[in-house]
């Protein structure tokens, strides 16, 4: 029998969410092509604003992984274990991105689509990692001890990512250190490209809460279909 | 304190009467070094170069495998849940796992050394700094391993699921434990080996400290 289906609608929330952040995207591409050309790379430093915004997003998405598999522990809510799903395999999608965009922008500028150094490899362990976590979900069948595993991953898979940001400072490494270095507090780029940058950081970050609310959403419509047939 | 002693002792007697485990483990050891040794010699420049690597990839493959062991005592007798039961938090008995795993890491690991020493060339003139390596390497890879053993105990597809989640997890620890033995092979500067030294150090605490906190969390019985 077909589960019967209101008509839903999206709440408002995460319509507005996901509308701002896909204006804002448009937005974003414009400054990014009116942005002037990099002295050193010419009209290959574009790829900056989409590979550094989706490379912040997806450390975002991985923290509030880690911040709901947390609260899942504390609370054993399986809500929380929905969206700290949701959360990484958003931030995967994104360090996917980020990682085919940077290769794109590696091959014409040092040549290669990869080399082994510390960025790189930091950033290969930590999408290892969440690659990981969906295998091991799929692994399991009950829910309860599905949610605790997936959780000691996603805590414990956090602590790769400073190690990941900070990879740049700590070793000598080929990968530029942070335009906007928040370390040692300097920017390091022409402000019309901090404008570009900024724009498409805070698309790629509406975009992303309005997909985790999506998919927490579609998860939870999933978890009562499997409970009214099972 | 004490139960802790008490639960990595009775598993380690165990572990030693039964010996399947530590002698598997050992052969399986053997039997990496000559595959890794027919696929990288007979140069032996060649060998020398690759020994910290082979070392460690050795002992990551034969940890998997001790790893299994952690929690396998208590699945077979049925215990476990009597062990979960014992009145009190539940650190305890993560602190007495993760003590039964890293004794026999360092065994294996001792054992190792010499192997690679022998077959590899691997130089043995800076000991103290390469059982340092050792020790530090061996704390983070059991940190880690009992942990997640400890999570994926109860599941029918444990032996699939553990060798990926200890891996991916313990990559840093690997990488930073291969740097540290280079830099000890090759005669570094000590500098750089104690920033490596420094890293590992740092994570096996961190690791120590976030698996025995969460452990009691996750572990469910």
């Amino acid at each position: 029998m077909e589960p019967k289906r209101a008509k839903q609608r999206l709440d408002p929330l995460t319509q507005g969410l996901l509308w701002v952040g896909f204006l804002t995207l448009a937005a974003g591409l414009f400054f990014a092509l009116k942005a002037p050309p990099d002295v050193q790379q010419g009209y290959l430093v574009r790829i900056l604003y989409l590979h550094v915004a989706a490379a912040w997003t997806g450390y975002l998405a991985f923290i509030v992984a880690g911040v709901y598999a947390l609260l899942y522990l504390v609370r054993e809510d399986p809500r929380f274990d929905r969206l700290s799903a949701a959360s990484a395999e958003i931030g995967l999608w994104l360090s996917l991105l980020m990682v085919l965009g940077g290769m794109m922008w590696a091959r014409p500028t040092w040549g290669v689509y990869w080399v082994w150094e510390p960025r790189l490899t930091s950033v290969a362990v930590m999408v290892a990692i969440y690659a990981a976590y969906f295998l091991l979900r799929q692994a399991i069948e009950d829910p309860e001890m599905r949610a605790k595993a997936a959780a000691g991953v996603a805590i414990l898979g956090v602590i790769n990512i400073p190690i990941t940001y900070m990879s740049v400072y700590w070793w000598r490494s080929i990968h530029q250190t942070a335009s906007i270095d928040i370390i040692n507090r300097r920017v390091n780029m022409a402000p019309e490209m901090v404008t570009a940058l900024l724009v498409n950081l805070l698309a790629f970050t509406l975009i992303y809460l309005g997909f985790l609310r999506l998919k927490g959403m579609l998860a939870e419509m999933g978890a009562r279909e499997e409970e009214q047939s099972g | 304190m004490k139960r802790i002693l008490v639960l990595a002792l009775r598993d380690l007697r165990i572990e030693f009467r039964g010996r399947s485990g530590l002698l598997s483990a050992l052969f399986f050891l053997g039997v990496v070094l000559l595959i890794l040794g027919f696929a990288l010699g007979p140069e032996e420049n060649d060998l020398r170069r690759a020994a910290p690597g082979v070392l460690w990839v050795a002992l990551a493959f034969a940890g998997s495998l001790l790893a299994g062991r952690v929690w396998a005592v208590e699945v077979e007798n049925g215990t476990l849940d009597d062990l979960l039961l014992t009145p009190g938090s539940r650190e305890w008995i993560y602190w007495g796992k993760f003590l039964f795993l890293w004794v026999l890491l360092l065994l294996v690991a001792l054992v190792l050394l010499f192997m690679v020493a022998g077959m590899f060339y691997l130089p043995l003139d800076r000991a103290p700094g390469l059982f340092l390596t050792l020790i530090l390497g061996a704390t983070g890879y059991a940190a880690v391993a009992t942990f997640y053993a400890g999570i994926v105990v109860r599941l029918s597809t444990a032996q699939l699921v553990l060798p990926i989640l200890v891996f991916t997890v313990v990559v840093p620890v690997i990488l930073a434990a291969v740097r540290a033995t280079v830099g000890l092979a090759e005669g570094a500067a000590m500098a750089e080996v104690a920033s490596w030294w420094k890293f590992l150090a740092a994570f096996d605490l961190i690791y120590l400290t976030a698996c025995s906190l969460l452990f009691p969390f996750v572990i469910e019985g």
